[in-house]
């Protein structure tokens, strides 16, 4: 053999022996601990494992809203530390994906004051929509808006990432699609429910004094007379617009700027209320999520006793001064999306932007339980981006397996029949024939696993299909041959001249799959994305085993029998 | 040596491009106006949600669509899907973004109680808003569309502009065709669909190619034979190839389409019309094309230049 055979001959076996290495541990279902070099398995589109899948979306023109609302309250603060005296104005959403904010000044005096301190300290922030007497309106800027686009998809995917993290799902994937989609694929999540219910939560957190000078049984008398109005949740119903409507219904009732919020535990099980607390707070949030850095557990090691720490933003800090300051004695209610989660006490007034909620006693399990889960809905609530549900796709476990067997079946047939021909037909060539679909498949499955790629439905079908196509390519070079035996030329140069001439063909052929391959890569989602992958694969896999590998065998079998032998 | 096509055949498979064009001309009207008449299709496109159930006993379709009507759903549709055997049915029920989460839930709640004894089982639901339908079905024709852009240039530089449209109006006359057939039988057209129809793209331009290959071979190889013979001759000592091929490629296909089970149906009714109508597409419109391209120039150019004869495409390699 030329030496030239024995270097294709070495690369054909280096990549066998790579890429039986990359098959076997998924082949055999290898778990962690295995002696064996590599660890990495083939994972399993959500489709044939079973899992949620979905599309979310962001409403911006909403987050645009709450950032205004922000700012303006910033402004407020910003003169006053100037010793502007103004008042906050209303938002303005004539034009929703443009909203804007007034503030009101106290004196006509203050007005180029004003307005260079803002100039000054929101630069390229804040821009001056609209101007009457003493009172300004501000829009956001154009650099700002994209900005917080931008931002709103990171933060989204970091607390969605963070509360699946915190709930502990394997391979979570989560991801930005677009300017304002976000793709979550949990595979193999087994409460479904629950995992939604996670991911789609919007994220409001707000803290607000609660007015405990209000007796319970008042509250619980009020309750009552809207109950006996009519005014009762139904199952199906949202409860934060249950909650809205309890408050618009008692509006004469309550002390002015108060509303009733509660304090709901449901069971995520049997879907029952086990806890439902009512208390009067206040209806402005004086400080919100955003202004939080960070929350998280912690454990006095004195006493053993778990707790959350909190650490607020600049501005957070000097508003939780503040607060806590004016209002030593009261409780500041933690709301998440309208649910009271905690209520601590105000022990005393907390500068530096560092507070801690404690729980008191109790079982240091239930603690850490109790700890864990306001730190989560503090961190979550750092981000009030309202995401909106697009597109949601479940697969239940079973029908993935069924999906298995059955394709795996329906490939085994069709590839038995493909094999029975190709003996039949090409007698010892179709021997060489079915060598190669083999490698090819081999390359395919070790392609998907270098590649981290995740086998689908789709993706199998791919496979499937390849073997019925890939055998296009030995069946070119093996016509050419027969035709070039024809015209009565010696096996050798037969051999030669089919190779020669399908190399093109088989090339040509080949891209023009590819660029539809490409095209759906580019453009599918899911399921449809593996198939793509798996396509180009078996591309990338039939030129060389279609056209090196075979020519490798063939000048082996060529050599062996010294050209008198030909069964093709 | 086994043959199952001849290899001194010499059929004229140019000539009978009238009757192919009138054929094929009517097969895609008629695709078309299925199509868009009464294609039936999935909540990939049209949003909504769409619920796989499956019990253990049969149940009547009359009481799902009962059920349904009482979890307050209107404008739902239940399909079998499988083999009846498997109880298995798809659920359909329009609505919206905000409607949606609620209405599938109701009815996944209302199935289990109203079926509670039947073993009941919901395997997959799959809900799409509006939005991302819209986003979904831009994407799909985008895909489509720049995968016949892209194939169109690719075959323009591989080999001549001439060869081009043909390749492309075999694979338009595929696509409809395919399209047409999943309207008449009123299979779901979803994204599955679109990844089998892509690949039946490929599949059609692969088959094409390997014929043009041939011609402009022969193109070279024989100066002085006119275009309809290069075509005739290369389609003739293709077609065993070609025959071949389809018979391997359908193994694949059918064996899938009849065992593969029921959600990849889709995927291989696709690929199984579409090989079919690919490999007929390739003979007979889109190398006969070539043909009927290169008169029309020899005629403007005899027109435009009094230039005499019949000139041969001999593209540059």
């Amino acid at each position: 053999m030329k030496p030239s055979w024995w270097y294709r001959f070495l690369f054909f076996i280096f990549l066998t022996v790579v890429s039986v290495m990359a098959v076997v541990p998924t082949l055999f279902n290898f778990d962690e601990n295995s002696k064996f070099p590599i660890k990495s398995k083939m994972s399993l589109g959500l489709d044939l494992q079973g899992g949620l899948y979905m599309i979310m979306g962001i409403d911006f023109n909403k987050v645009y809203k709450d950032e205004v609302i922000s700012y303006a309250r910033k402004i407020e603060y910003s003169l006053n530390d100037i010793g502007v005296k103004s008042k906050l104005g209303d938002v303005d959403v004539t034009t929703p994906d443009d909203p804007a904010h007034s503030v009101v000044l106290e004196s006509a005096a203050d007005l180029d004051k004003a307005k260079a301190r803002i100039r000054d300290y929101f630069p390229s922030i804040l821009r001056l929509t609209k101007e009457e007497g003493t009172k300004l309106t501000y829009g956001l800027s154009k650099v700002i808006k994209d900005q917080i686009q931008s931002q709103s998809v990171t933060k989204s995917i970091e607390v969605i990432r963070n509360r699946i993290d915190e709930f502990g799902v394997t391979e979570p994937e989560i991801v930005s699609q677009g300017k304002d989609r976000i793709v979550v694929a949990l595979p193999g999540v087994k409460d479904i429910e629950r995992a939604k219910d996670l991911i789609g939560k919007t994220a409001k957190l707000e803290f607000r004094i609660v007015n405990d000078q209000v007796a319970p049984t008042q509250i619980s008398a009020w309750l009552e007379k809207a109950k006996t109005a009519g005014v009762v949740f139904k199952k199906g119903d949202r409860w934060s617009q249950h909650v809205s409507k309890i408050n618009e219904f008692l509006k004469s009732d309550l002390p002015a700027g108060y509303e009733i919020a509660f304090e709901r535990k449901v069971n995520k099980a049997t879907n029952e209320t086990t806890l439902e607390v009512p208390m009067l707070v206040e209806d402005q949030a004086k400080l919100t999520g955003d202004e939080l850095a960070d929350a998280r557990v912690q454990i006095d090691q004195q006493r053993q006793e778990p707790y959350v720490s909190l650490e607020f933003k600049s501005l957070g800090s000097k508003l939780f001064e503040e607060i806590t300051g004016a209002n030593v004695g009261k409780r500041l209610a933690v709301i998440l999306d309208g649910n009271v989660y905690t209520a601590p006490n105000i022990q005393q007034k907390i500068g530096g932007g560092r507070a801690q909620i404690t729980l008191g006693q109790g079982n240091f399990n239930q603690l850490m339980q109790q700890a864990s889960d306001i730190a989560l809905v503090l961190r979550a609530g750092a981000l009030p981006v309202q995401l909106d549900f697009q597109e949601q796709r479940t697969v239940g476990p079973s029908l993935g397996s069924d999906s298995i067997s059955a394709a795996r079946l329906g490939g085994m047939i069709g590839t038995i029949a493909v094999f029975l021909f190709a003996l039949f037909y090409y007698r010892f060539s179709g021997a060489i024939a079915i060598l190669t679909l083999l490698c090819n498949v081999l390359f395919i499955l070790a392609g998907l696993v270098g590649l981290g790629a995740t086998l689908t439905l789709p993706g199998i079908a791919g496979i499937a299909l390849t073997v019925g196509m890939a055998i296009d390519g030995n069946i070119i070079i093996y016509e050419r041959i027969r035709e070039e035996i024809r015209r009565g030329i010696s096996n050798y140069k037969a051999v030669e001249a089919g190779f020669g001439h399908a190399f093109w063909t088989i090339v040509d052929a080949n891209i023009t799959t590819a660029l539809a391959g490409l095209c759906l890569l580019n453009f599918g989602t899911g399921p449809v994305r593996g198939f793509a992958v798996t396509l180009l694969l078996g591309i990338v896999a039939t030129v060389y085993t279609c056209y090196f590998l075979s020519g490798l065998l063939f000048e082996l079998y060529m050599q062996k029998t010294e050209g008198q032998d030909l069964s093709i | 040596m086994m043959q199952i096509i001849p290899s001194n055949l010499n059929i004229d498979f140019v000539g009978k491009i009238k009757l192919c064009a009138t054929v094929s001309a009517f097969l895609v009207i008629a695709s078309w106006i299925l199509s868009f008449t009464r294609m039936q299709y999935g909540v990939d496109f049209t949003g909504g949600a769409e619920i796989q159930v499956k019990f253990a006993k049969a149940v009547e379709v009359a009481k799902i669509r009962k059920t349904l009507e009482s979890a307050g759903v209107a404008g739902g549709s239940v399909i079998s899907i499988g083999e009846a055997s498997e109880n298995e049915y798809l659920v359909r029920v329009p609505g919206t973004e905000d409607t949606l989460n609620k209405i599938e839930a109701a009815v996944e709640q209302s199935m289990a109680s109203s079926f509670k004894d039947d073993g009941v089982q919901i395997r997959k639901v799959d809900i799409v808003g509006p939005k991302a339908g819209a986003q979904l079905r831009l994407s799909g024709f985008l895909a489509l569309a720049w995968s016949l852009i892209a194939i169109m240039v690719y075959v323009g530089l591989r080999f001549d502009f001439k060869y081009a449209p043909g390749a492309i109006i075999a694979l338009i006359h595929d696509v409809s065709i395919v399209c047409g057939a999943y309207a008449l039988f009123g299979i779901e057209f979803n994204l599955q669909t679109i990844a089998a129809i892509l690949t039946v793209i490929g599949y059609s331009v692969n088959d094409t190619v390997i014929v043009y290959d041939r011609i402009r071979e022969n193109a070279q190889k024989n100066i002085g034979e006119t275009v309809t013979q290069h075509i005739n001759k290369a389609t003739n000592e293709t077609l065993s190839r070609t025959v071949l091929t389809v018979a391997t490629t359908l193994f694949s296909s059918i064996a899938m389409l009849i065992f593969g089970g029921p959600a990849i149906f889709n995927f291989f009714f696709a690929t199984t019309i579409g090989i079919l109508v690919g490999t007929y597409s390739s003979i007979y419109i889109a190398s006969p094309t070539i043909m009927l391209l290169d008169e029309f120039y020899a005629s403007r150019d005899k027109k435009n230049q009094k230039d005499e004869g019949h000139k041969v495409a001999v593209p540059a390699k």
